[in-house]
């Protein structure tokens, strides 16, 4: 295989962790901090080969706690900055999380869900979807794109920057175990000559008016009212963001007498038993939220109107299923769930799953 | 939806599974076809059965793993233990009945990630004497084998496949060509089975891979591509 590099468009084949590093490339971004944890070591190894042919900067701190706030310094001065975790380490970033919610600073998380409670496994599970949308003491201010193929692991790096940078939320891409060391081939590019806007980054804390030396950016407040002002203002900006970033893919919905509902690597599986189950004559729908947060709540509850069933299927015991039952509270639907927590699932097992409802 | 051909290989931690695994998953991919290969992993360092997942096809590939492989390859007693419920009606497997050995991991490399070891060479007298290798401690960071096997249980094979096929690559490898080029005979007869691929597309991909060594020492070449010869005419008459 030729040298792989961002000029125009090439074809290459590589592990998800390597794909996270390419689209970094890609976003121009200046900076990742981080701390190892399996299984997104790979990530950092990727970054600090590619950083010094792109002029680019890494710092390896002294755990997630320290990557997570570094980042958010990194930021606070205009740098395009990133960091990746997993499992334990994605809870010990969560403080930094809720700080760039409170002080609206555009961090970006790479997140490659490993099995939880705890320490695990390093393998695989989607157990980290409540904590990366919802994790920490605030209300959920962030953008949450779940990818499934490494196509997508490329495309929504580069855009949860771009979206981090737009609306000054952090913005996470939610990978787990499987995208992260699995091969397949996807196409990578250079982002501008392609046609995507780059969103320029500027410094936060700088201001250099006269008389003025610095901005103080507050995440701590006196008064009850004055914290509700601030949380208030900052939910109504999420509220009227969460239309514009919302993503969302579904197919065969309209006519389905039976809807999968899956969110990232796990939709694989429904795609391909949609395809089975189609051929045999069978009507089943897909649809899988890309945001996870913002949920597509409206549009699920549009795509499954018509349905008898909603299988919901996640390798986490209720975390996707609690979001649908939201959704699509009050429907007629019949919601049927497919927990298995820490473990992947299947094509076959899908279809097995089907043929018992 | 195309066909997706569905191969699983396991074998002993150092049998070269993973490898074989990602040469044809690119070889595919070189070939203009969608390939997904994906390695199973895991903190356990003490001799484990290592499993890896490739499929290939003209379309759109599913899930990275599953249940029922097309072909089935373990290629140690603990591998065809490990990998029953993999074995379907439609599977053609294939198992090494040599008798291998199985791995014993030394102290030095215990709490190691996999990646941060040298494979091991198993069935040469000596483990990788002739490969370079990082040394913690003056010990070598790989696992020895040093412990005779069992070899396979007939009762372990199963019965309720398409075919089953054994491939004694191991024996193979030590008395006819060179324990190393193991896992190319594995490649070759997983070749035969599938005709997934042409075999000069496996040729150009361990070309890619290991050109370097290739040019360093012409030997090599000759040694692999006959590894691979051989594993595929051992299985194309068996089929």
């Amino acid at each position: 295989m030729a040298e792989v590099s961002l000029q125009g468009e090439q074809r290459v084949f590589m592990t998800g962790n390597e794909v996270v590093a390419w689209a970094a490339v890609a976003a121009k971004v200046d900076i990742m901090y981080g701390y190892p944890i399996t299984p997104q070591n790979e990530i950092m190894h990727y970054w600090t080969r590619l950083a010094p042919k792109y002029g680019k900067r890494f710092l390896q701190t002294e755990d997630e706690i320290s990557a997570g706030f570094t980042m958010l310094g990194g930021v606070m001065t205009g740098r395009k900055a990133f960091t990746a975790t997993a499992g334990p380490g994605n809870v010990l970033m969560q403080e930094s999380c809720v700080m760039a919610e409170m002080m609206r600073l555009p961090a970006v998380y790479v997140i490659q869900q490993r099995g939880g409670p705890s320490t695990a496994t390093v393998i695989y599970a989607q157990q980290e979807t409540t904590l990366t949308c919802f994790g920490g003491n605030g209300e959920g201010h962030r953008i949450v794109y779940s990818t499934a193929t490494h196509q997508e692991l490329f495309d929504y790096t580069i855009k949860a920057f771009n979206a981090a940078w737009t609306y000054r939320f952090p913005s996470f891409v939610l990978g787990d175990g499987y995208q992260a060391k699995m091969r397949e081939p996807l196409t990578i590019y250079d982002a501008e000559s392609k046609g995507v806007k780059l969103v320029p980054t500027e410094p936060m804390v700088g201001e250099f008016k006269p008389g003025k030396q610095f901005k103080h950016l507050r995440n701590t407040y006196n008064t009850e009212e004055e914290l509700y002002e601030v949380v208030m203002a900052n939910q109504r900006d999420w509220d009227a963001m969460a239309p514009k970033v919302v993503e969302w893919y579904e197919k065969d919905c309209q006519d389905a007498d039976v809807v999968f509902v899956c969110h990232g690597v796990v939709s694989r599986a429904a795609m391909g038993a949609l395809d089975e189950l189609r051929a045999q004559g069978k009507k089943v729908g897909l649809f899988r939220p890309i945001t996870v947060r913002p949920f597509p709540e409206k549009q699920l509850a549009d795509a499954v109107k018509n349905a008898k069933k909603v299988l919901v299927a996640e390798s986490a015991y209720g975390q996707l299923l609690k979001m649908v039952q939201v959704a699509i509270c009050g429907g007629k639907a019949e919601i049927v769930p497919m927990l298995r927590p820490g473990i992947g699932i299947t094509t076959e097992e899908l279809v097995e799953e089907y043929n018992k409802l | 939806m195309a066909k997706v051909v569905k191969i699983a290989l396991a074998g002993e931690g150092g049998q070269g599974v993973q490898s074989i695994a990602e040469i044809l998953a690119e070889a595919a991919n070189e070939e203009g076809k969608n390939a997904l290969y994906i390695p199973n992993f895991g903190v356990e360092q003490r001799g484990g059965v290592s499993i890896a997942f490739v499929q290939i096809s003209d379309g759109a590939i599913g899930a990275p793993k599953f249940v029922e492989a097309d072909i089935l390859i373990p290629l140690s007693p603990r591998a065809v233990k490990r990998t029953k419920m993999h074995a379907g009606k439609n599977t053609v497997y294939i198992y090494d009945n040599s008798l291998v050995q199985e791995a014993e991991v030394n102290d030095n490399i215990v709490g190691m990630q996999y990646f941060d070891v040298t494979p091991p060479c198993p069935t040469a007298d000596e483990a990788n004497a002739d490969l370079q290798q990082d040394m913690i401690a003056g010990e070598p960071k790989t696992c020895s084998f040093t412990k005779p096997g069992p070899g396979v249980d007939p009762a372990d094979i199963p019965t309720n496949v398409k075919k089953v096929i054994a491939c004694p690559a191991n024996d193979l490898a030590k008395n006819e060509l060179h324990p190393r080029v193991f896992n190319i005979i594995i490649l070759g007869a997983i070749i035969a089975a599938t005709e997934v691929l042409p075999i000069d597309s496996i040729k150009k991909a361990l070309e890619t891979k290991l050109g370097d060594k290739f040019k360093a020492d012409p030997k090599l070449r000759d040694m692999n591509f006959k590894a691979l010869d051989r594993g595929y005419e051992l299985i194309k008459s068996a089929m």
